[in-house]
């Protein structure tokens, strides 16, 4: 159970200083739960729920895997902790915590306790705001940039883990290690799916 | 391959030392070892033997643990090359150390550098186009710099000669200003391209869009594989189908029996004889162990890459030159050039949506230069001209990252191909000035304690004139050619950027106001050759590597020949 819930349901969610034992260690309990499934190498369990969450609702299982089956939320939770520098992972922070307390004001719980009928709707309204990426000629961006939000910038990180998975990769784009051939023209009822990085 | 001479230091003599092993000095390895001549090639990096030490050749994104993304730590080591959004976890290791080969930008300048065996002839574009009669004729027609002591027909034959051996493929066309070389079958454009070909070659007379030229095998050579259409090359090429040193002219040089390979030596200086009145050798720090060591030859070739080279020259400091190696003119370390860099237009391209294309081809389009070629293409705004490379494809992820959708339904459509999209990016000619230059900075020292170079270069009027008729030109192409959501660009980036600087130690007729001679001899230590991109005496606007490789297979074998005469 989430730990903000249960606190809110056991009226602890404020100022309470003095906790029972019992309530005490199920709260522990609670926190040191296989909630996730893993073990985050930098978000804290709450941080790491919302991003499997947003990952979720962006690209989600249907006849073909989503992105929690690939473990997108275990690979960006690895690149946040191993590439990105203390700036970065502090702005990561603070940008998880904006997002989650707009979801806060507007439904009355963080991203990832929202129904899916509210995670739809809020990230409906995140598409409309900010920038977009620009057109990039050689691996980089050209043109006036523009600011981009925090969820697009995830959401295009949460798509470039998708694609770069071994599952999709292999199984769901059409991989070509080794093309040989170049054809300048091939129908795309050929091909199907994009090619594999 | 070759005897690595790691510990072979009894053996300090030899015929000719070549500084350097990357696209020049590898050919200058090459035709001296062919010619006979006992070749010691001193490498400052390591030792990166072919398909051995391309650790990451055959990797799938998923491979490596970050997928290509760099730690803080990798990005600290690359402080500087950094900024040209090449580095991936996939190359790494073969881009220099910044922090240990620190240098200062007077003005903002982006110095790359890959500090290994084969040097950035393993990470190149592989872009192969000669330069023409035009651009060895533009200083003395428009008076900028000093006239190139040589004209096109002196390299041609030059041209043919390592083009047969590199590998070329492109497609013939006669222009008088960008020459035909001697090709392997072309690459081939894809639909999109051919499209916008048509349209841009049927509004615009005299403008042509053809595909890239470029050092990949289109058919198997001297027992190199062709291309395989993987665009995993920075990684190096397990069947050798792109020119690098690693794979063509090194291993041609080691198979003669005359070539040693030193790695971890730093070229320090060359060592001038006042009495014999020239050069006898070359002083190395080992890189590993600090030792001081000195080589002798009869013959040197600067082959350290431009700046790193007219680095070397400054700090070669004698009784004779004091103010640098062979630099009687002052020109040393002065007219430096660079082409600018990712200016243009790009958009996408409707109703093709049917059609895609199998194979990552690692080339694009060419547009060759269509002013100032005639009298009718003469502009009244700026001398020198520009080309542009460019490409059509199927948009990648922040095409699909930009929808404003997510979900189920939008999942399954970003796993289909996207919009297509298409660009030109031009690259225009700078102009030889003397205040664009660098120095030895004695303040500021590497690893190795040795003074580093100070970069003092900007682009200056006329280069930003080209700049703005490049977008101009770019935009009204793409517009004439249909396509929609165009963007001009300029990202207004610094000299670098382009990777293809040159002068510092240009060629030139007159002692006075130039370094080298018409075959590339410092003029006044006739067995000092130069033959990389310091020599160069202006800037063209086309990719310089082929140059480079006929100018150092000229200067080379013209070596040979005065040494056979005893003239050297």
């Amino acid at each position: 159970m989430d730990r903000r819930k249960l606190l809110k349901r056991t009226g602890l969610a404020a100022g309470a200083t003095i906790m029972a034992p019992t309530l005490l260690s199920l709260l522990q309990s609670c926190q040191s739960e296989d909630r996730l499934g893993w073990k985050p190498l930098f978000l804290d369990q709450d941080e790491a729920q919302t991003i499997s969450a947003l990952v979720d609702t962006i690209l989600p299982t249907t006849e073909t895997p989503g992105a929690l089956d690939v473990n997108v939320d275990v690979f960006l939770d690895k690149l946040f902790a191993k590439t990105y520098d203390k700036k970065s992972q502090d702005k990561l922070r603070a940008d998880l915590q904006t997002f989650n307390q707009e979801c806060i004001d507007q439904y009355g719980d963080t991203f990832s306790s929202l129904t899916a009928a509210d995670k739809q709707s809020f990230l409906q309204s995140a598409e409309t705001k900010g920038g977009k990426f620009n057109m990039g000629v050689w691996g980089t961006a050209v043109g006036e940039p523009q600011t981009i939000s925090f969820y697009r910038s995830l959401k295009s990180m949460a798509i470039w883990a998708y694609f770069s998975s071994e599952e999709i990769g292999k199984h769901v784009l059409n991989y070509d290690p080794i093309p040989q051939e170049y054809d300048g023209c091939k129908p795309v009822s050929e091909v199907g799916n994009r090619w594999t990085f | 391959m070759a005897n690595f001479n790691i510990d072979a230091d009894k053996q300090v003599t030899y015929d000719a030392i070549v500084i350097g092993s990357g696209i020049s000095g590898g050919w200058a390895a090459k035709e001296l070892c062919e010619k006979g001549l006992k070749t010691l090639v001193l490498e400052r990096g390591r030792m990166v033997e072919h398909i051995k030490d391309y650790p990451t050749m055959n990797d799938d994104p998923w491979d490596t643990e970050l997928r290509g993304s760099l730690t803080p730590e990798q990005h600290k080591k690359h402080y500087k090359a950094g900024r040209s959004g090449f580095i991936g976890s996939d190359t790494e290791h073969f881009w220099a150390n910044d922090e240990e080969n620190p240098y200062t930008e007077v003005k903002p300048f982006l110095w790359i550098r890959a500090h290994q065996m084969g040097g950035r002839s393993l990470l190149w574009g592989k872009q192969t186009y000669r330069w023409s009669e035009i651009d060895f004729e533009a200083n003395a027609k428009d008076g900028y710099g000093v006239d190139w002591p040589i004209r096109y027909r002196d390299l041609a034959p030059w041209y043919t000669h390592v083009e047969k051996f590199a590998g070329i493929s492109g497609e013939a066309l006669g222009l008088p200003q960008l020459p035909d070389s001697h090709f392997l079958p072309p690459m081939e454009l894809n639909c999109v391209e051919k499209h916008v070909k048509s349209r841009i070659e049927n509004q615009f007379p005299g403008r042509h869009m053809i595909i890239g030229r470029v050092a990949h095998l289109t058919e198997p050579l001297n027992g190199r594989g062709k291309c395989q259409y993987r665009n995993r090359c920075s990684r190096g090429c397990p069947y050798g189908a792109y020119f690098s040193s690693n794979a063509v002219t090194l291993p041609a040089a080691s198979a003669t029996g005359n070539l040693t390979i030193r790695p971890y030596s730093i070229a320090q200086s060359i060592i001038y004889d006042d009495v014999k009145g020239k050069a006898t050798g070359v002083r190395i720090i080992d890189a590993e162990t600090n030792e001081t060591i000195e080589y002798k030859a009869k013959i040197i070739f600067c082959n350290a890459s431009t700046l790193s080279t007219t680095q070397i020259l400054l700090n070669s400091k004698s009784k004779r030159f004091e103010n640098g190696f062979g630099n009687d003119s002052g020109e040393l370390g002065h007219n430096l050039m660079d082409h600018t860099y990712r200016i243009g237009a790009m958009g996408n391209v409707d109703g093709f949506d049917d059609q895609y294309y199998k194979g990552r081809r690692p080339n694009g389009i060419y547009i060759p230069r269509y002013v100032n070629i005639d009298k009718q293409s003469t502009s009244d705004t700026f001398v020198r001209g520009f080309g542009f490379q460019g490409g059509g494809g199927r948009s990648g992820i922040q095409a699909a990252a930009n929808q404003e959708s997510f979900g189920g339904a939008y999942k399954d459509s970003i796993l289909k191909p996207g919009p297509w999209e298409f660009f030109i990016t031009g690259f225009a000619e700078c102009l030889p000035y003397h205040e664009n230059k660098v120095s030895l900075d004695t303040n500021s020292l590497d690893k190795w304690g040795q003074p580093t170079l100070a970069i003092d270069c900007e682009y200056k009027e006329n280069e930003l004139a080209l700049n703005k008729q490049i977008q101009i030109d770019a935009v009204e192409m793409l517009e004439k050619a249909g396509l929609k959501n165009i963007v001009g660009f300029d990202n207004k980036h610094e000299p670098g950027y382009g990777i293809h600087e040159m002068g510092t130690a240009r060629m030139g007729r007159d002692p006075k106001t130039s370094v080298l001679n018409a075959t590339n001899q410092v003029h006044a230590a006739k067995n000092v050759f130069v033959t990389d991109g310091a020599c160069m005496t202006s800037n063209s606007c086309v990719n310089p590597s082929l140059t480079y490789m006929a100018i150092t297979a000229r200067a080379a074998n013209h070596a040979v020949a005065e040494l056979n005469k005893q003239n050297i």
